[in-house]
């Protein structure tokens, strides 16, 4: 075991040692004290988090690599699942390293919030302390978030990911004896639930299929079995589905879609995002830890992870969600007056956001927008906590205002926030904060899938060999960069970007029928709804076939120095199982990931217009959210004249502003480079960002250099601007501007304040659905079913009263009577309830006996030719 | 020897009970199922390797490395054409239940400690010598390896339930306790029929002479009521399976197969044959539910991996679809029934009906992960629902009412209480890292697992799946009205939960737990093999089964 390993896996026991002492002797540790445990616990996980994170930092790509592998090697092993092991084990990279980094620290600084945030009367539940039961609820999510976070494997992501949405469920239901309180969480956990029906299915095809749970072992073995047409991709396998026929492509897919169902519970994606709203009941930081910063973005994190397993199509339900989830989310976020919910939407679109980012292939982009907003929304939702803790629990953001000088510290870490949150940053100087380089990405990478991606390029540059440094490339009109290494006969080693290989047809008509290897779903062209292009995608070649993937170890950065010190960007992780042998390829499937990649349809326009409009609705909505709170006149002198803020509470906001700025420029994006080289690595995955190391250098990557890209990164860029402009002169003079803007778009208003009626709607569809169907059922139960057994019994009851006057009294009752004697004599001290009517029951018995022996026999006849097998398939 | 005296402490115990005085008898009794208790833990121990394994006796011919521990053997009564022998022996499949029902027992006796303030005044001697008597039948069912003994057995169960259900009940107590004595004795006729046929039919197979399955160098010259023999004797098993085997002019392996499943299929309990559970539990006083919920449907699961599959292999083939199909409708039939409850017990009842349909899916599909997940959820509900049960029962001893609608804010109330019933119900629940989950999710893998096998497989995993969210639903918002919310002034004056009773909750609660962490290690190592030998050997009768299908 590695040191990171260890420190890894001790950081995430810590906090459940921490949940242990407090469930049995948190009453007695007291208020402030109980809180110090679960701070101290978290505290030492985040230094251990840190030595990780230090020390990984400094480890070249092969070391990395050669940690990867050797922690995928030890586990323990868990149970059995028929055939398949289960282990667990820490799953080690770059993207865990980070995680688990963020996770810490964002929980620790929110911690130590939580003690000045129950200082006040915010623990009492009715009135009884329940202080040392928040922190221990506190800590048992640290272990479940962290145990997400490194888990090796799918059933263990999936265990730890029902353990946070049980911690989620107990924290919104805090305050339990408030029935919102109570509601919201049963709300939370359900839809969740549902969520993971849908990931119960995924799970199902992966072990079916992949015959593994393990991470890694399940996309080397997609990829394998892509490669060969056997297993999932065999051909003529279909599976009937309730009249729906999967095969190949489609069933993959439908695995995909399966796990990602989990993601859009957790992350609270259309159509499951009710909940999160409702789970602003929860106490602050609760929503400051768990719904916005780390448990929402599991979902995010666990698409990142199964990237590996989605085709072309998946992807493209992934980012239509995506899509849908952050405009609808949006736009109801503008017409917010609770300070908490107009936080809790601005998460779902930001969640969409990376959801979006994920499906469109914008890999990295995706998951360090996670990370920078996690940063961000942490803060400002603890900024909230301290405006409503100082307001005396005040949340309608209609009675502050004037909040600034109350309280300096809030409203202006609230602003970096604001900032942050809006991609404040000045296109062309590389400057900015996080969100504007993670949004700005995606939004690059979604407009070129849109409307570049049909378009044949220019070849320039060798094939196959190195290029030159980063900016000579970046002259080409594409943005699509991967890494890709020459086939395996050639033993140096090459890594060429935004050039794709020679051997690739770029006519027009070339169409996919022609495509040797190419799976036959993929040939009918209906994967999905979406048609593919005729024309052979440019985007062919990006990808570097699959075979290859297991030698990516040979492409290491001491085979080719010059190169290195060219592009001391690159940093690539491999594949854990490189030291295996290569398989030989599959002569059929060699160029499948062409033939894969050609198949991979461009987005519809609609998805990239969605996403670049919210991003102006963005940074409108949060600018009015700070403007309201913080500057103008005071509007309820009372709610002013309480407002304070307390260091302990204000020390962490300050942190964690700092940390936004950090993790808008360092550390953080190379990583989530790193990690990218492994995770979006797979056949039937297009991924288009991938090389640049910094934030800054994607950014001007993919849109200030290019020509075409001009008017985008303008637009784009200074969205945050012309946003804030609009919402200051709305907002300056106080709320009646927005009363009347609101009064003229009517319905419209409504229908968003209303959140398009989803709750109405669910609440009719499914809460009462499912009552009143349980209701038909108790009734069936109570009297049909029941009926007939005592209906049953009535007509026994009567042939016995019957028989028994008649020839057979003497012998039956000869019998019954002894029997009922025994009985008697046994429970002497017993009276036995039915003295006088024992015979006909038994009388009974033996008479229904013979009726179901007879029903069986004569009645029902499985035996007759043909039907009792019918079930096997032959 | 040893299981022998596990089986009868009980008896014993029963008998001292009669002769001690009043006062005296709860006392023997608890000292009687700890006693008994504490025995069934050496049961474990060739199971961890640390026992006399040399004594063991193969089964399945041994060639799948299978063993038969603590074999008692005797011959018991003997004809001229039969001889029936008293054959008890634990392997894998027994050993987890036979611990589990010393378990359930024991703490269901401390359970009714407080027999006196039960309001019921009956004969407290009565109860406690009926109470182990039931225990002593239930031991014996999971022990006897001989039909007739382990019929005897069957039969010795019904007649202690039905008096305690029937005297020391509810209102409605005797429509319960006849009903639960009828639905069982109608199922157990038709056990009686497949015990006699299956005699009569392996003597016919054996006529010759044939080796015995797993005694080297027997012969066996007459029908026999040994299970292990009916399973492994390959002169019975194809006598058994042929086609050209008939019994009242039908196929004799599905026949078979059915009439036992029936009688098993009531005490499971599987729709349609369910509705004496409800009852049964309502009216019955707390330990009596948490024996009936924890350890007697046990009996119908146990029945199918004993006695239906290992024998019958065919049949399950020939049937798999209908079984499927009830275990499917019983998950989300008895999840909606439990959804639409306002009676507390009722509703953890019919939550029972939901569990015990994932045993009868896993078990009908006939694969390893399936048979696995089901025996796995048999213990985990063997733990989870006694434990709900419990929690039932100590709030009913404070309000005397079950309408959840009228509680609220427990927690509240009694805290400590109010976090073992989250413990309790989310295991019910099947949240992973609790007990539920594990029997749940390899169920549904097992389940999707036989989609080689049969066409169905794939739609029954999902819609055993989606009760998921069904289960969520009613346990979610049955903690909401009953343990959250604000207190009630009704309830405000509710005492927390007693040293006893915390003493029954924990070591209940502490099993949900463990076993949800760590299943391989406290209970797969010791299973696996037999259930592994049991559908290898149902597996290797598919085979043949296709030809046999051609038969029909």
């Amino acid at each position: 075991m590695s040191n990171y390993e260890t420190y890894l896996a001790i950081g995430v026991v810590i906090p459940l040692i921490s949940f242990v002492i407090l469930l049995f002797f948190g009453p007695r540790l007291g208020k402030p004290t109980a809180g110090w445990v679960a701070v101290s616990a978290m505290g030492a996980s985040c230094v251990l988090a840190t030595m990780t994170l230090v020390g990984w930092h400094g480890e070249d790509s092969i070391a990395r690599m050669s940690l990867t592998a050797a922690a995928s090697h030890n586990q323990f092993h868990w149970a059995d699942l028929g055939a398949v092991a289960v282990r667990i084990g820490v799953k080690l990279d770059s993207l865990t390293v980070i995680m688990f980094f963020m996770v810490t620290f964002i929980s620790f600084w929110i911690f130590v919030f939580s003690i000045g945030y129950m200082a006040g009367h915010s623990d009492e539940v009715a009135g009884k302390s329940k202080y040392h039961r928040f922190f221990c609820y506190l800590s048992l999510f640290g272990f479940s978030m962290l145990g997400l976070v490194v888990s090796s494997n799918l059933l263990f992501l999936f265990i730890f990911w029902e353990l946070v949405g049980l911690c989620s469920y107990l924290l919104i239901g805090f305050y339990f004896d408030k029935k919102f309180a109570s509601d919201a969480a049963m709300k939370a956990f359900i839809t969740n639930r549902v969520g993971d029906f849908g990931f119960i299915f995924g799970l199902m095809m992966v072990f079916f299929f992949l015959h593994t749970l393990d991470l890694d072992g399940a996309a080397a073995e997609f990829a394998h079995q892509y490669r060969s047409e056997s297993g999932i991709f065999e051909q003529g396998f279909v599976i009937n589905l309730f009249g729906w026929q999967l095969s190949g492509m489609t069933l993959a897919t439908a695995m995909g879609i399966g796990l990602f169902c989990g993601a859009m519970g957790k992350s609270a994606q259309f159509p499951l995002q009710v909940w999160l709203p409702d789970a602003m009941a929860g106490p602050t930081p609760v929503s400051a830890l768990i719904h916005a910063a780390t448990m929402v973005a599991a979902g995010v994190y666990l698409v990142a992870r199964v990237f590996r397993l989605l085709t072309p199509d998946a992807q493209m339900f992934i980012a239509v969600i995506g899509c849908i989830t952050l405009t609808l989310m949006a736009l109801v976020a503008v017409v917010q007056t609770d300070i908490k919910k107009c936080l809790a939407y601005s998460t779902l679109s930001q969640l969409g956001y990376m959801i979006f980012g994920l499906g469109v292939g914008a890999w990295i982009a995706a998951l360090f927008h996670l990370m920078t907003h996690a940063f961000f929304k942490a803060m400002l939702f603890l900024g909230s906590g301290q405006v409503i803790e100082g307001c005396h629990h005040e949340q309608d953001m209609r009675k502050m205002g004037g909040l600034m000088k109350k309280m300096p510290m809030t409203g202006l870490t609230f602003l970096i926030g604001v900032l942050a949150i809006s991609g404040f940053g000045i296109p062309g100087m590389g400057v900015g904060l996080g969100g504007y380089f993670s949004k700005d990405e995606i939004l690059a990478v979604a407009w070129d899938r849109s409307y570049m991606w049909n378009e044949p390029i220019e070849h320039h540059g060798d094939a196959g060999h190195a290029e030159g440094d980063l900016q000579s490339t970046s002259a080409g009109t594409s943005v699509a960069v991967r890494i890709v290494p020459e086939g395996r006969s050639d033993n140096s080693p090459a890594i060429h970007r935004r050039d794709p290989m020679p051997t690739v047809t770029r006519s027009p008509v070339g169409t996919v029928e022609s495509t040797p290897g190419l799976h036959p779903s993929l040939r009918d062209s209906n994967v999905s709804g979406i048609r593919n292009p005729p024309a052979i995608n440019r985007r062919a070649t990006f990808d570097r076939p699959y075979g290859a993937d297991r030698d990516v170890a040979a492409l290491t950065a001491a085979d080719t120095p010059d190169h290195r010190n060219a592009e001391s960007s690159f940093r690539l992780v491999s594949d854990p199982h490189a030291a295996i042998p290569s398989e030989p390829r599959d002569s059929s499937r060699a160029d499948a990931p062409t033939s894969i990649k050609a198949g991979i349809p461009a987005l519809p326009k609609w998805l990239f217009w969605c996403a670049l409009i919210t991003a102006y609705v963005t940074p409108f909505y949060m600018m009015r959210c700070w403007w309201m709170t913080f500057m103008g006149k005071p509007r309820d002198q009372h709610v002013h004249d309480h407002a304070h803020e307390s260091p302990m509470m204000w020390f962490p906001l300050v942190v964690l502003a700092v940390f936004t700025f950090v993790a808008s420029y360092w550390v953080f994006r190379p990583m989530i480079a790193d990690a990218a080289a492994v995770a979006t690595n797979a056949v039937a995955v297009v991924g288009l960002d991938g090389v640049a190391d910094t934030a800054g250098q994607a950014h001007g990557e993919l849109i200030h250099v290019h020509d075409a890209h001009h008017w985008l990164a303008t637009g784009v860029g200074w969205s945050w601007l012309i946003a804030f402009v609009v919402a200051f002169l709305i907002y300056r003079n106080g709320l009646a501007l927005g009363s009347k803007l609101k009064a003229l778009f009517g319905p419209l208003a409504t229908l968003l304040e209303k959140k398009y009626y989803f709750d109405e709607l669910y609440g009719f569809l499914f809460v009462m659905g499912c009552r009143a169907v349980a209701q038909v059922c108790r009734f069936f139960d109570t009297y049909i079913i029941d009926m007939f057994a005592n209906l049953a019994a009535k007509i026994t009851e009567r042939f016995a009263a019957f028989s028994g006057r008649g020839v057979d009294a003497n012998v039956v009752d000869g019998v019954f009577n002894g029997l009922a004697a025994t009985s008697m004599d046994i429970s002497n001290l017993v009276r036995s309830p039915q003295t006088g009517r024992i015979r006909n029951y038994v009388l009974f018995a033996a008479g229904g006996a013979a009726v179901v022996i007879l029903l069986v026999l004569f009645l029902v006849s499985p035996l007759a030719p043909g039907t009792m097998l019918s079930a096997i398939n032959p | 020897m040893l299981l022998t005296s596990v089986v009868f402490a009980p008896l014993i115990g029963a008998i001292v009970c009669l002769i001690m005085p009043k006062e005296l008898t709860r006392v023997v009794a608890v000292l009687t199922s700890a006693i008994t208790f504490a025995l069934s833990l050496f049961l474990i121990l060739p199971f961890l390797g640390g026992g006399d394994a040399s004594r063991a006796i193969e089964v399945f011919g041994g060639a799948y490395g299978e063993k038969l521990h603590f074999v008692h053997r005797l011959p018991w009564i003997t004809g001229e054409t039969f001889s029936i022998e008293y054959f008890l022996g634990v392997d894998g499949l027994s050993m987890p239940l036979i611990v589990l029902t010393t378990f359930v027992a024991l703490l269901a006796c401390l359970a009714s400690w407080n027999f006196n303030e039960w309001k019921i005044n009956k004969s407290i001697k009565g109860y406690f010598f009926l109470f182990l008597l039931l225990e002593m039948g239930m031991i014996g069912t999971f022990a006897a390896l001989n039909f007739f003994l382990f019929y005897i057995f069957w039969e010795i169960m019904l007649l202690p339930m039905y008096f305690l259900i029937g005297v020391w009940g509810g209102p409605r107590k005797e429509y319960a306790a006849i009903k639960f004595f009828l639905f069982t004795l109608a199922g157990s006729v038709l056990m009686l029929v497949a015990l006699v046929a299956m005699f009569f039919y392996s003597g016919e197979a054996v006529a010759g002479g044939a080796p015995s399955g797993y005694l080297s160098g027997v012969e066996i010259t007459q029908g026999t009521f040994d299970l292990i023999e009916l399973a492994t004797n390959d002169a019975i098993q194809q006598h058994f399976g042929a086609s050209s085997t008939l019994f009242l002019g039908r196929a004799f392996a599905p026949l078979m197969f059915m009439f036992l499943f029936v009688g098993f299929a009531v005490k499971l309990p599987a729709v349609p044959l369910h509705t004496w559970l409800p009852d049964a539990h309502v009216e019955a006083p707390t330990p009596i539910s948490m024996i009936l919920a924890g350890v007697l449907l046990k009996m119908g699961g146990y029945g199918f991996l004993r006695l239906c599959y290992p024998i019958f292999p065919t049949g399950g083939v020939a049937w798999a679809g209908v079984l499927a199909t009830i275990g499917v409708v019983s998950i989300l039939y008895g999840a909606l029934c439990a959804m639409a409850q306002t009676d507390f017990k009722k509703l953890v009842a019919y939550s029972s009906v939901s569990h015990m349909g994932y045993v009868l899916l896993g078990i009908a599909v006939m694969t390893h992960t399936g048979f696995q997940g089901a025996m796995f959820q048999m213990i985990a509900h063997g733990v989870s629902s006694p434990m709900c049960f419990f929690l039932v029962g100590v709030i009913y001893d404070r309000a005397h009412h079950r309408e959840i609608n009228r509680f609220g804010g427990l927690w509240l109330t009694m805290p400590k209480y109010g976090t073992m019933a989250t413990i309790g119900f989310f295991a019910s629940l099947g949240l992973p890292g609790l007990c539920g989950f594990i029997g749940e999710i390899y169920v549904l893998l097992g389940t999707f697992e036989a989609r080689h096998q049969f066409a169905w497989a794939v739609p029954a995993a999902i819609l055993a799946a989606s009760a998921v969210i069904l289960t969520a639903g009613y346990v979610l918002w049955l903690i909401q009205r009953v343990y959250l919310g604000p207190e009630r002034e009704e309830h405000a004056g509710f005492p927390e939960a007693t040293g006893r009773e915390m003493l029954i909750l924990v070591p209940f609660a502490a099993f949900c737990i463990l076993f949800g962490i760590l299943p391989k290690h406290l209970f797969f190592d010791y299973v696996n093999g037999t259930l592994v030998n049991i559908v290898d050997a149902v597996q290797a009768a598919t085979q043949t089964g296709a030809a046999y299908a051609a038969g029909f």
